[in-house]
């Protein structure tokens, strides 16, 4: 069985956006063992060189006149991770502040790594300006239309709710596939960065004890303006109930993350021997409007508990029994 | 004062010497490193005690050329195969004749691959131009049939590409379960080989990075200026390859520069790429601290910036109406590679450090924001003769180019661009309009602005009777005229050349003419540019050229 693939997250945005401050937020934050790589095309960092060391590599990678030197570069910075001693639990990139994160993205597919989240962070207090420069305007928007987590950051700066408001809205309209988050001080609540936790528990720390009250049904709060809710899963799920679950989430999704038993054909109800032995583990996972389906391989002795799927949702958007509604669409 | 030091005097055909006040000589003087005097033989005799070198007799004598825009990659390169487009010499003198068919180019690899010894070897090579053959594609089937098992790279010559074989692609892990947009796939959708942007390319991993290695070597070094010198070249730069804070790479260049055999002198700019600090002004510092410790041969003291990409590639910025006809799918301008509102600031640093910023422009809104930014940091920090230049410049527009002028800026145009892709230029890129003005020697002449011009080698071959070729005729590769109003004159082209490359790397008090005190760096030439056709310009023979007073013949070299 081959090492599981190591999550990438994409951390754009323009410059002074707050890509440096979000990471450092995650490193700080992230029970995760984080390699950063920061794509730096020689930037000035606001804040001095400030991402902190505390237990991840740091390594810079720029560009030049002739665009193989990055290639050799990332290729470089990837082979140093990988010799080091530990190897990291997640690589997060920041791209730089003129990057197409997609074209950042698009590193997430090397063998070995899985494209997990694109974060794109705007500036609430200058994103307007920029989507409107004569210079940056094309980039702006290019970079916004790229997220799948668009965090909308700096919400101290603006006046009142209402402007909030009415900017995410606008955002919204330009990042056409991406859920919405409003932050300050890019303190956007970890699970909703890096996927539930709950979830990530069942797929890649199954040796630790599910949390305490991981699996109680309705809503936990997810610090101020989001809530999860996991639910436990004691049989396959049919393919199709699956495929519409991922079809029907709306951008009230922050994040979802499941590992699952997806049985062929209907029948959830009245599962048999033969049906549980047919049906094929995935670990599925949406971001924005990115979903994805992954074959996991699983071992067979382990209990059936760890069978569950998490969400995270904007506060309030969602009832609380949503997600159990869509996966027993019969009862 | 008598004569310096036993002095020697070089009569020659002419000596063509660049200097408006005294423009030709009989002969010319060298003591030791340094011109003692250009005239007649008769009134260089008269200095004192001499000999008389009749070697360069039949030869014309001009300042050495200087190329204020290449890469030490140029040499590093040649340690993998050549098969591009274009005939192109290599530092041991030989000629590689271009591939010009798919055919041409595979013939070239097997040959490569069998003359390979070693056979768990990667095969490298480079220069692959598939925009001449168009409606072909060079995959890794065909590379397979040719070469077999031995795994392979081919890089393009737009280095944006590579094409690998099965062997390389087994290697690297690449089949059909390959999730990554710059694996490219075949009309059967299985990887056909094509490696698309850093993207892809850094899935061949070993392969590319050997490449890149090679970059960082002496050899590398060795090369690049025994190819300059075979050209005629007495100073090459290096802009923005050489990573100056790896001492490895720092010592290479102290090491080749200091051994007196060493045929060029070179200017190695301090840049922030390639994994530098991000603080520009400890670059700034290091670049000080560096120029203080410089040599004769190898100097500091510029810094390279880059704010986009390349028009051939469509990254690079221009203003509406953008590009002409752009792939399909394109987002219709081309990309920063640093954001132009920081350009001052960025600027700032290295510019009060004294230092003269050289930033990469293509687009004309790339020129825009570099001269927007320069003017703003000459409002904060007003300073005489900086000479920062446009690097590459080649849609900069005539109010640009006046506002250059005003500010003190330079320009170092891309001539060769004209021959290599010109008639892209026309018919795809930018169009007919915008293409007969693109690296506008014209312009930049009659606005009042000091310009050389470049090759970018490697990005097109090394040798500036070529580039200065191209600025006084303006012949695409397809034989026809591109913008003749853009054209300049012979003597304007050898001044560009040779004393305003000079001035934009603030060496023109050393070197760039033929002049008493300056340094004794020649290019000796078999025929006179000045009298022969225009076209026939790039055809003159180099025998060589003589640095800091040794002659350094052109020859098959030992590396
Ligand atoms: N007022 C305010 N400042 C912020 C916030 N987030 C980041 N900053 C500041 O914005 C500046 C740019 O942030 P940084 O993370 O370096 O941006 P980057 O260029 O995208 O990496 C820094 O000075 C940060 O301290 C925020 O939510 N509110
Ligand atoms: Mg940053
Ligand atoms: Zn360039
Ligand atoms: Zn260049």
């Amino acid at each position: 069985m081959s090492p599981p693939r190591l999550p990438v997250t994409v951390v754009g945005g323009y410059l002074g956006a707050g890509k440096t401050t979000l990471v450092n937020h995650v490193l700080r934050s992230s029970e995760e063992r984080i390699a950063v790589i920061v794509n730096d095309f020689g930037e000035i960092s606001i804040d001095e060189d400030l991402i902190v060391a505390a237990d991840s590599d740091k390594l810079t990678l720029a560009n030049g006149c002739i665009c193989c030197t990055l290639a050799d570069g990332f290729a470089a910075a990837l082979m140093q991770i990988r010799s080091a001693g530990t190897l990291p639990q997640r690589l997060l990139i920041e791209a730089s502040g003129v990057a197409d994160p997609a074209q950042i993205a698009a590193y997430g597919h090397t063998p070995g790594l899985r494209l997990d989240a694109v974060v794109v962070m705007a500036d609430a207090e200058q994103v307007r300006r920029q989507a409107n420069d004569r210079w940056v305007a094309d980039t702006v928007r290019m970079q916004l239309a790229a997220a799948d987590l668009l965090v909308v950051n700096k919400i101290d700066l603006l006046e009142d709710a209402d402007k909030a408001d009415e900017l995410c809205d606008w955002l919204a309209g330009l990042a056409a596939d991406a859920t919405v988050v409003r932050a300050s001080r890019a303190a956007v609540p970890i699970d909703v960065l890096l996927g539930p936790r709950s979830a990530s528990d069942a797929a890649n720390a199954r040796e630790r004890p599910a949390r305490e009250g991981a699996a109680a049904p309705g809503w936990h709060a997810v610090e101020d303006l989001f809530e999860s809710q996991t639910v436990v899963l004691d049989a396959p799920v049919p393919m199709p109930v699956i495929e519409a679950l991922l079809a029907s989430l709306s951008d009230a999704v922050a994040r979802l993350k499941g590992l699952v038993q997806a049985a062929p054909a209907a029948g959830a109800s009245d599962t048999t021997a033969r049906e549980a032995a047919d049906a094929t583990a995935y670990l599925i996972e949406a971001v924005g409007k990115r979903t994805s389906m992954t074959p996991h391989a699983t071992d067979p002795t382990q209990p059936p508990s760890r069978w569950a799927i998490s969400l995270i949702a904007r506060k309030g958007a969602l009832p609380p029994d949503w997600l159990a509604a869509r996966l027993h669409p019969d009862c | 004062m008598g004569t310096p030091q036993p002095f020697v005097i070089y009569p020659a055909r002419r000596v063509i010497t660049i200097n408006p006040a005294f423009p030709f000589g009989e002969a010319v003087a060298v003591a030791g490193d340094r011109i003692l005097g250009v005239g007649s033989t008769d009134e260089l005799a008269s200095w004192g005690e001499h000999r008389i070198d009749d070697c360069f007799a039949d030869h014309v004598i001009m300042p050495g050329f200087i190329e204020a825009h290449c890469h030490v990659m140029s040499g590093g390169l040649w340690n993998s195969t050549y098969v591009g487009y274009f005939d192109r010499r290599d530092p041991q003198g030989l000629l590689w004749p271009g591939c010009t068919s798919i055919d041409d180019v595979l013939e070239r690899l097997a040959k490569a691959a069998a003359d390979m010894t070693d056979d768990s070897q990667t095969l490298l090579a480079w220069g692959l131009d598939p925009i001449y053959f168009p409606g072909e594609r060079l995959v890794a089937r065909h590379l397979d049939t040719v070469i077999g098992d031995r795994p392979t790279l081919v890089l393009h010559a737009s280095g944006h590409l590579a094409t690998i074989n099965s062997a390389l692609m087994d290697r690297c892990g690449i089949d059909e379960t390959a999730t990554s947009p710059g694996v490219a796939r075949g009309g059967d959708g299985l990887p056909n080989g094509e490696l698309h942007e850093p993207a892809g390319m850094m899935l061949a991993g070993e392969a590319f990075a050997d490449m890149m290695k090679a970059n960082r070597s002496e050899q590398a070094r060795w090369r690049y200026a025994n190819e300059a010198r075979n050209a005629g070249h007495t100073l090459l730069t290096d802009l923005g390859t050489t990573q100056l804070w790896d001492p490895e790479q720092l010592g290479n260049w102290k090491k080749v520069t200091s051994d007196p055999t060493y045929p060029a002198r070179v200017m190695v700019a301090m840049s922030n790429l390639f994994g530098a600090t991000a603080d520009p002004a400890e670059l700034a510092e290091l670049c000080v601290q560096l120029k203080s410790e410089q040599t004769d041969k190898l100097r500091f003291g510029i810094v390279k910036l880059i704010l986009d990409g390349s028009i051939q590639g469509f990254t690079a910025r221009i203003s509406w109406p953008h590009y002409y006809k752009p792939p399909p799918g394109h987002i219709g301008n081309g990309m920063w590679l640093t954001a132009p509102d920081q350009m001052a600031d960025l600027v700032e640093p290295y510019h009060r450090a004294g230092l003269t910023v050289h930033c990469h422009c293509n687009g004309d809104e790339a020129t825009e924001a570099f001269v927007e930014a320069v003017e703003q940091v000459l409002e904060r920090y007003p300073r005489w003769d900086h000479r920062h230049t446009v690097q590459h410049c080649q849609l900069t527009t005539p109010d640009q180019y006046r506002r250059m002028a005003a500010l003190g800026m330079c320009a170092n145009i891309f001539s060769n661009h004209i021959y290599y892709w010109g008639d892209q230029h026309r018919d795809v890129t930018v169009g007919p309009e915008r293409a007969a003005r693109m690296d506008a020697c014209g312009t930049a002449l009659a606005s009042g602005v000091s310009f050389s011009i470049h090759s970018d080698s490697p990005i097109t071959p090394l040798g500036h009777l070529h580039t200065a070729w191209c600025a006084v005729n303006r012949v695409t590769a397809s034989g026809q005229v591109l913008g003749p109003d853009e054209r300049i004159g012979v003597p304007d082209a050898l001044r560009a050349i040779t004393i305003e490359a000079a001035r934009q790397i603030k060496m023109d008090a050393e070197i760039g003419s033929i002049e008493a005190g300056k340094l004794a760096d020649f290019a000796v030439l078999e025929d006179d540019p000045l009298s022969v056709d225009p076209m026939a310009l790039r055809d003159i023979g180099v025998w060589g050229t003589v640095l800091g007073g040794v002659l350094q013949p052109a020859q098959i070299s030992k590396l």
